[in-house]
Protein backbone atom coordinates (compact mmCIF):
# COMPACT_ATOMS: atom_id res chain seq x y z
CA UNK A 1 0.00 0.00 0.00
CA UNK A 2 2.85 2.39 0.56
CA UNK A 3 4.79 1.89 -2.44
CA UNK A 4 1.44 2.75 -3.75
CA UNK A 5 1.19 5.88 -1.94
CA UNK A 6 4.41 6.57 -2.86
CA UNK A 7 3.82 6.59 -6.66
CA UNK A 8 1.16 8.39 -6.66
CA UNK A 9 2.13 11.53 -4.14
CA UNK A 10 5.52 10.77 -4.19
CA UNK A 11 8.29 10.28 -1.58
CA UNK A 12 7.89 13.23 1.94
CA UNK A 13 10.75 13.94 3.49
CA UNK A 14 10.54 16.22 6.90
CA UNK A 15 13.22 18.75 7.42
CA UNK A 16 15.98 16.94 9.63
CA UNK A 17 15.96 20.58 11.66
CA UNK A 18 13.82 23.59 12.93
CA UNK A 19 15.38 26.77 11.16
CA UNK A 20 15.51 28.38 7.57
CA UNK A 21 15.61 26.05 4.60
CA UNK A 22 17.78 27.69 1.38
CA UNK A 23 19.12 26.60 -1.42
CA UNK A 24 22.25 24.06 -1.72
CA UNK A 25 23.99 26.08 -3.70
CA UNK A 26 23.98 28.86 -0.84
CA UNK A 27 26.53 26.42 1.18
CA UNK A 28 29.82 28.01 1.16
CA UNK A 29 31.77 24.33 0.11
CA UNK A 30 31.33 23.15 -3.54
CA UNK A 31 31.10 19.70 -3.03
CA UNK A 32 27.91 20.61 -1.63
CA UNK A 33 27.11 23.14 -3.37
CA UNK A 34 27.99 21.70 -6.83
CA UNK A 35 25.72 18.65 -5.40
CA UNK A 36 29.00 16.80 -5.78
CA UNK A 37 27.87 14.25 -3.11
CA UNK A 38 23.64 14.68 -4.30
CA UNK A 39 21.34 16.77 -4.42
CA UNK A 40 18.56 18.30 -1.54
CA UNK A 41 19.15 21.42 0.62
CA UNK A 42 20.58 22.95 3.45
CA UNK A 43 19.74 24.44 6.36
CA UNK A 44 20.14 27.44 8.41
CA UNK A 45 19.42 25.62 11.81
CA UNK A 46 17.58 28.07 14.81
CA UNK A 47 17.89 24.62 17.03
CA UNK A 48 20.52 21.79 17.71
CA UNK A 49 18.39 18.71 17.79
CA UNK A 50 18.70 16.90 14.30
CA UNK A 51 15.89 14.39 13.91
CA UNK A 52 15.00 11.48 11.49
CA UNK A 53 13.32 13.28 8.05
CA UNK A 54 11.11 10.20 7.66
CA UNK A 55 11.14 5.97 8.69
CA UNK A 56 14.69 4.79 8.28
CA UNK A 57 17.93 3.47 9.46
CA UNK A 58 20.88 4.91 10.72
CA UNK A 59 23.84 3.66 8.76
CA UNK A 60 26.56 5.87 9.83
CA UNK A 61 27.49 8.26 11.91
CA UNK A 62 30.83 9.70 11.34
CA UNK A 63 33.17 9.39 14.86
CA UNK A 64 32.86 12.90 15.27
CA UNK A 65 28.98 13.29 15.39
CA UNK A 66 29.26 15.59 12.71
CA UNK A 67 27.00 14.14 9.95
CA UNK A 68 24.68 10.91 9.55
CA UNK A 69 23.92 8.71 6.92
CA UNK A 70 20.16 7.07 6.86
CA UNK A 71 18.84 4.21 4.41
CA UNK A 72 15.18 5.07 4.26
CA UNK A 73 12.64 2.65 4.00
CA UNK A 74 11.82 3.88 0.45
CA UNK A 75 15.03 3.36 -0.73
CA UNK A 76 17.00 6.56 -0.81
CA UNK A 77 19.99 7.43 0.83
CA UNK A 78 20.05 10.66 3.04
CA UNK A 79 22.90 12.60 4.25
CA UNK A 80 22.89 15.16 7.02
CA UNK A 81 25.49 16.79 7.65
CA UNK A 82 26.31 19.93 9.84
CA UNK A 83 27.58 22.95 9.64
CA UNK A 84 30.74 23.30 6.86
CA UNK A 85 33.88 21.72 7.69
CA UNK A 86 32.70 20.08 10.96
CA UNK A 87 35.17 17.26 10.61
CA UNK A 88 38.02 19.52 11.48
CA UNK A 89 35.98 20.09 15.40
CA UNK A 90 36.55 16.45 16.17
CA UNK A 91 33.45 15.98 17.84
CA UNK A 92 33.23 19.18 19.62
CA UNK A 93 29.79 20.73 20.21
CA UNK A 94 27.98 17.12 18.87
CA UNK A 95 26.43 14.46 20.89
CA UNK A 96 25.11 11.63 19.44
CA UNK A 97 21.65 10.22 20.55
CA UNK A 98 21.76 6.93 19.17
CA UNK A 99 23.84 4.01 17.68
CA UNK A 100 24.36 3.32 13.85
CA UNK A 101 22.61 0.38 12.53
CA UNK A 102 19.37 1.41 14.85
CA UNK A 103 15.81 1.90 12.95
CA UNK A 104 14.49 5.54 13.79
CA UNK A 105 11.04 7.02 12.99
CA UNK A 106 10.47 10.12 11.58
CA UNK A 107 11.02 13.51 14.10
CA UNK A 108 13.12 10.94 16.23
CA UNK A 109 16.31 12.82 17.50
CA UNK A 110 19.21 11.51 15.99
CA UNK A 111 22.19 14.38 17.07
CA UNK A 112 22.27 16.97 20.04
CA UNK A 113 24.08 19.56 18.52
CA UNK A 114 25.95 23.08 20.34
CA UNK A 115 25.28 25.54 17.93
CA UNK A 116 26.31 28.45 19.57
CA UNK A 117 29.51 26.47 20.30
CA UNK A 118 30.25 25.68 16.79
CA UNK A 119 29.97 29.57 15.72
CA UNK A 120 32.76 29.93 18.64
CA UNK A 121 35.08 27.95 16.98
CA UNK A 122 34.82 29.92 13.65
CA UNK A 123 32.53 26.90 11.44
CA UNK A 124 29.40 28.00 10.22
CA UNK A 125 26.22 25.71 10.69
CA UNK A 126 24.50 25.81 7.76
CA UNK A 127 23.51 22.59 7.18
CA UNK A 128 23.31 20.09 3.77
CA UNK A 129 20.71 17.44 3.74
CA UNK A 130 21.01 15.58 0.80
CA UNK A 131 20.16 12.42 -1.16
CA UNK A 132 23.53 10.77 -2.10
CA UNK A 133 21.72 8.91 -4.54
CA UNK A 134 20.01 11.51 -6.48
CA UNK A 135 20.91 10.09 -9.77
CA UNK A 136 18.35 7.16 -8.19
CA UNK A 137 15.06 9.55 -7.63
CA UNK A 138 13.36 12.20 -9.27
CA UNK A 139 12.93 16.07 -7.37
CA UNK A 140 9.08 17.27 -7.26
CA UNK A 141 9.65 19.61 -4.76
CA UNK A 142 11.96 21.54 -2.77
CA UNK A 143 10.34 23.72 0.14
CA UNK A 144 12.31 26.91 0.87
CA UNK A 145 11.71 29.05 3.93
CA UNK A 146 10.96 28.44 7.68
CA UNK A 147 10.91 24.97 8.52
CA UNK A 148 10.29 22.37 11.73
CA UNK A 149 12.77 19.98 12.88
CA UNK A 150 10.06 16.58 11.62
CA UNK A 151 7.32 18.36 10.16
CA UNK A 152 7.61 20.44 7.41
CA UNK A 153 8.16 18.45 4.31
CA UNK A 154 11.04 19.74 2.58
CA UNK A 155 11.47 17.12 -0.27
CA UNK A 156 8.99 15.35 -2.50
CA UNK A 157 10.42 12.81 -4.95
CA UNK A 158 9.97 9.65 -7.12
CA UNK A 159 11.58 7.07 -7.23
CA UNK A 160 12.89 5.80 -11.09
CA UNK A 161 14.74 2.49 -10.09
CA UNK B 1 40.35 -7.74 -12.33
CA UNK B 2 42.63 -5.65 -11.04
CA UNK B 3 43.16 -5.25 -6.97
CA UNK B 4 45.44 -2.51 -5.00
CA UNK B 5 45.91 -1.92 -1.08
CA UNK B 6 46.21 1.81 -0.48
CA UNK B 7 46.37 3.53 2.92
CA UNK B 8 44.01 6.52 3.84
CA UNK B 9 46.12 9.95 4.09
CA UNK B 10 43.98 12.55 5.01
CA UNK B 11 43.86 13.90 8.23
CA UNK B 12 39.75 13.44 9.29
CA UNK B 13 39.85 9.85 7.05
CA UNK B 14 37.32 9.72 4.27
CA UNK B 15 34.52 12.23 5.69
CA UNK B 16 31.72 13.67 3.44
CA UNK B 17 34.27 15.66 1.19
CA UNK B 18 36.60 13.12 0.30
CA UNK B 19 34.20 10.50 0.11
CA UNK B 20 32.48 12.83 -1.86
CA UNK B 21 35.39 13.57 -4.65
CA UNK B 22 36.10 9.55 -4.41
CA UNK B 23 32.05 9.15 -5.32
CA UNK B 24 32.11 11.61 -8.32
CA UNK B 25 35.59 9.75 -9.62
CA UNK B 26 34.17 6.56 -9.56
CA UNK B 27 31.07 7.33 -11.23
CA UNK B 28 33.17 8.80 -13.99
CA UNK B 29 34.44 4.85 -14.64
CA UNK B 30 32.01 1.89 -15.98
CA UNK B 31 33.99 -0.84 -14.04
CA UNK B 32 32.65 -2.19 -10.53
CA UNK B 33 34.74 -0.57 -8.30
CA UNK B 34 34.73 -1.87 -4.64
CA UNK B 35 36.29 -0.94 -1.31
CA UNK B 36 37.53 -3.36 1.12
CA UNK B 37 37.84 -2.56 5.19
CA UNK B 38 38.38 -5.32 7.74
CA UNK B 39 36.45 -7.83 5.37
CA UNK B 40 33.81 -5.32 4.47
CA UNK B 41 33.46 -4.42 0.92
CA UNK B 42 31.31 -1.82 -0.96
CA UNK B 43 30.46 -0.24 -3.92
CA UNK B 44 32.80 2.63 -4.31
CA UNK B 45 30.05 4.67 -6.13
CA UNK B 46 27.51 4.84 -3.77
CA UNK B 47 28.28 7.50 -1.06
CA UNK B 48 26.89 6.49 2.34
CA UNK B 49 28.16 2.79 1.48
CA UNK B 50 32.22 5.01 1.72
CA UNK B 51 30.96 6.79 4.57
CA UNK B 52 30.08 3.55 6.62
CA UNK B 53 33.29 2.05 6.10
CA UNK B 54 34.60 4.55 8.69
CA UNK B 55 38.07 4.64 7.12
CA UNK B 56 40.47 6.84 9.48
CA UNK B 57 43.73 8.41 8.69
CA UNK B 58 46.65 5.25 8.28
CA UNK B 59 43.47 2.50 7.64
CA UNK B 60 44.43 0.11 4.85
CA UNK B 61 41.78 -0.15 1.52
CA UNK B 62 41.75 -2.93 -0.88
CA UNK B 63 40.82 -1.30 -4.29
CA UNK B 64 39.17 -4.14 -6.29
CA UNK B 65 38.01 -2.96 -9.95
CA UNK B 66 36.54 -5.40 -12.31
CA UNK B 67 35.71 -3.90 -16.45
CA UNK B 68 36.90 -2.55 -19.37
CA UNK B 69 38.61 0.78 -17.94
CA UNK B 70 39.48 -0.93 -15.24
CA UNK B 71 43.01 0.17 -14.81
CA UNK B 72 42.18 3.69 -15.32
CA UNK B 73 39.55 3.87 -12.84
CA UNK B 74 42.39 2.00 -10.23
CA UNK B 75 44.93 4.70 -10.71
CA UNK B 76 42.25 7.22 -10.49
CA UNK B 77 40.56 5.93 -6.90
CA UNK B 78 44.15 5.37 -5.76
CA UNK B 79 44.79 8.77 -6.21
CA UNK B 80 41.75 10.12 -4.99
CA UNK B 81 42.13 7.98 -1.82
CA UNK B 82 45.71 9.24 -1.49
CA UNK B 83 45.47 12.83 -2.02
CA UNK B 84 42.55 13.12 0.47
CA UNK B 85 42.71 15.70 3.20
Amino acid sequence: MFGFLNKLKGIELCSPLTGEAVELSGVPDPVFAEKMVGDGIAIKPTSGTVVAPCDGKVVQIFPTNHAVGIETSTGLDLLIHIGIDTVELKGDGFKRLVEEGVSVKKGQPILEVDLKRIEELGKSIISPFIITNADEVEFKEYKMGEVQAGETVVLVLKKNK
Amino acid sequence: MKQLIVKVQGEAGLHARPAGVLVKKAGEFSSKITLEKDGKAIDAKRLLAVLSLGAKQGDELTITVEGSDEEAALEAVKAVIEESH
